[in-house]
């Protein structure tokens, strides 16, 4: 009798992520087109025009990018994290508490130069995503409460923390229909370089290669791959596999944070909701989808920054901006499936 | 005779309680087999969409919930698709699944945002002014009871039957129920697709009873609750049911607590049973030595080495 049976691949192409994405965007243009058809749009017009309207200009083109540097910069973080095989479903809180301390911070101190202040704010914002995951991090290390669910939970925290904050005690007077805090002052916002590029592009860039040197060519990076391997390994190795995790993860938050004041210090100027759109959880997936890679989060997270602009400016054409959205889950779920093709192998085998 | 804002505070507490715990139930059902689907949102607005489209259309309630049953339950199937059968990461198919399903509904619903329903969900006796907890309880919506029966078989189910016990020896040990002869992938894709069936009458719930109307993201966040409720109640359906209710009567106090003259800030409540579910975890990770009831096999993905 004949049966079909599973292997894994012994070698995989070191292209592999990268073709298994490609392939998914291009099921997710198709499965695009044929909603745009059955809505009588015409698919091509629409994509053309979302691609001029998302890359097709300096101004446009620079909106993609602001819209990736949370993306980026939140799935960074989660790779570091996946270093030590764990995972951070918390990246959406830890934006949120990088914004408060920014805000936090700002209403608190008082620094005339300019540009020490923003650094200030940076680093505030860096510490705040770190303090956002110090719970998680803690129970982890100290009593293996499970990582997935504590970070998740954090996240409500911190959103409810948030709405309290901008109906209470930071709500500005003078917005009236959205509750919000007051913006911060304009000599802490931060520079554009070209266009409305914000120079958080350019820590962005920064961080992507720190995260590239610290995971795959540095010491910790090392340790922290064999620390997320095996227990046993670790402790031959003389590393604290408990104390690479937490740091990791604390770093891993941190990056988070950083997107966080990012985003307040360029974009909002001031705490509210509409800090994070969900960037933290889409962040989770463009880190997945690359195989936790810094070099390719940051290009699927620039490509979706661009899909996500695309998909808002549509909406003046009469398109629900919603394509956008099943587009971008489309590529993944496709991504996932072509990846399979990648690491396994079917094959007729004969019953003995 | 009881207090008038009691019995409104103790209905809403129900209504509410019942919407998480039944997505909670059909999580905690599929967690059981090893799964973990974040996809709970997704698949709760799926229904919701299609359940209301089907009773605006037709106006016959019964093929509205089925609809909304069915079409959550192959929704999940998606995720049971890329899990069980292909092996990929359950976190992110999860995540997906929620991103996918509340932008499919969105577009779903577009025409039915702001539709009147014709006809809804009923209460089984309509009790004008109920004076007592039992009038409460027997004038609920009949989703109430159906909740509580499911809640007595699943638990049945899951302790009593071989298709329980073969549930959780998946969740628990895939690699020795595989040397048992178990189907694991079979097991694990009829577990996601029940998760998705019930996420679906929870969603049939919220759109033509709870709420009753359409709206993009109407779900907001209650898809989240129900994973939380799941881990509060340590994988099992009664404990997960007081769970309901907890959140469900927080849910429901924050709307009131300014007509019972509390200074409390609402926003603060509100945030108060994430906290308690933390805390939960961490005692019970502390002092059962780490059995949180959590299966053992949860977001592993199954692969038989073959030599």
């Amino acid at each position: 009798m004949n049966n079909l049976k599973l292997f894994k691949r012994q070698s995989v192409n070191e292209l592999a992520t990268f073709y298994s994405f490609l392939i998914g965007f291009l099921i997710a243009i198709f499965i695009g087109s044929i909603i745009l058809l059955i809505q009588d749009k015409n698919p091509f017009d629409t994509f053309s025009l979302m691609l001029r309207l998302s890359v097709g200009s300096v101004n446009s083109l620079s909106s993609s990018l602001n819209k990736a540097i949370p993306l980026i910069l939140a799935g960074l973080g989660i790779s570091i994290i996946n270093s030590v095989k764990l995972w951070n479903i918390g990246a959406e809180g830890q934006i949120f508490l990088g914004a408060i301390a920014v805000n936090f911070v700002y209403i608190n101190s008082q620094i005339n130069n300019p540009t020490i202040h923003i650094f200030v704010l940076l680093i505030a914002g860096f510490i705040g995503g770190a303090i956002c995951i110090l719970i998680p991090a803690i129970t982890k290390v100290a009593f293996g409460v499970n990582e997935i669910i504590t970070t998740l939970l954090t996240n409500y925290i911190v959103i409810g923390i948030t709405i309290y904050l901008i109906n209470g005690p930071w709500k500005d007077p003078n917005s009236l229909n959205f509750p919000a805090a007051a913006y911060v002052g304009e000599e802490v916002f931060l520079p554009t370089i070209f266009g409305k590029l914000s120079f958080g592009f350019l820590i962005c860039i920064f961080f992507t290669i720190l995260a590239h040197y610290l995971k795959n060519k540095s010491v910790f990076g090392f340790e922290m791959r064999i620390a997320g391997g095996s227990a046993m390994t670790a402790v031959y190795a003389g590393i604290n596999a408990k104390q690479k995790a937490f740091l990791a993860m604390l770093i891993g938050g941190g990056f988070a944070g950083l997107a966080g004041a990012i985003e307040l210090l360029s974009q909002t100027h001031r705490v509210s909701t509409g800090i994070s759109q969900g960037f933290g959880y889409t962040a989770i997936i463009v880190a997945a989808i690359t195989g936790m890679r810094p070099l390719g989060i940051f290009l699927v997270g620039s490509l979706f920054g661009a899909l996500s602009i695309g998909g808002s400016v549509i909406q003046t054409i009469g398109v629900s901006t919603y394509i956008a959205d099943i587009i971008q889950a489309s590529t993944l779920f496709g991504a996932l499936i072509i990846q399979f093709f990648f690491n396994y192998q079917i094959r007729r085998v004969e019953n003995d | 005779m009881i207090d008038i804002q009691l019995v409104g505070l103790l209905n809403a507490t129900l209504q509410a309680a019942t919407l998480l715990f039944i997505a909670a139930l059909g999580e905690l059902i599929t967690e059981k087999s090893g799964i973990l689907n974040l996809g709970v949102e997704g698949m709760i607005s799926i229904g919701a969409v299609t359940g209301f489209m089907t009773a605006i259309n037709t106006q016959n309630i019964l093929l509205s919930v089925l609809v909304g049953i069915l079409s959550s339950s192959v929704f999940a199937s998606i995720h049971a698709l890329v899990t069980v059968v292909l092996k990929q990461d359950q976190t992110v198919s999860g995540l997906i699944l929620t991103i996918l399903g509340l932008a499919v509904s969105a577009l779903l619903g577009k025409n039915y945002v702001g539709k009147k329903l014709e006809t809804k969900l009923e209460n089984i006796s309509s009790i004008n002014e109920p004076s007592n907890i039992l009038e409460v309880l027997i004038s609920q919506n009949i989703i109430f009871y159906i909740a509580v029966v499911l809640m007595i078989i699943t638990s049945y189910v899951l302790k009593n039957t071989m298709f329980g016990r073969r549930l959780e020896a998946v969740g628990e040990d895939s690699r020795s129920s595989d040397s048992m002869g178990l189907k694991i992938a079979k097991t694990q894709f009829i577990a996601t697709c029940v998760g998705g069936a019930f996420a679906g009458l929870s969603g049939v719930y919220l759109t033509l009873s709870y709420v009753p109307y359409w709206t993009d993201n109407m779900t907001s966040g209650r898809g989240w609750i129900a994973l939380a409720l799941v881990i509060f109640g340590g994988w099992k359906p009664y404990r997960t049911a007081l769970g309901a209710l907890l959140f469900g009567f927080l849910e429901a106090l924050v709307p009131r607590l300014q007509t019972y003259g509390f200074e409390l800030s609402p926003y603060i409540v509100k945030i108060t049973p994430y906290i308690i579910t933390i805390l939960v975890l961490i005692i019970l990770t502390v002092y059962k030595g780490g059995i949180t009831g959590a299966p053992k096999n949860i977001g592993v993905p199954f692969f038989r080495e073959n030599r």
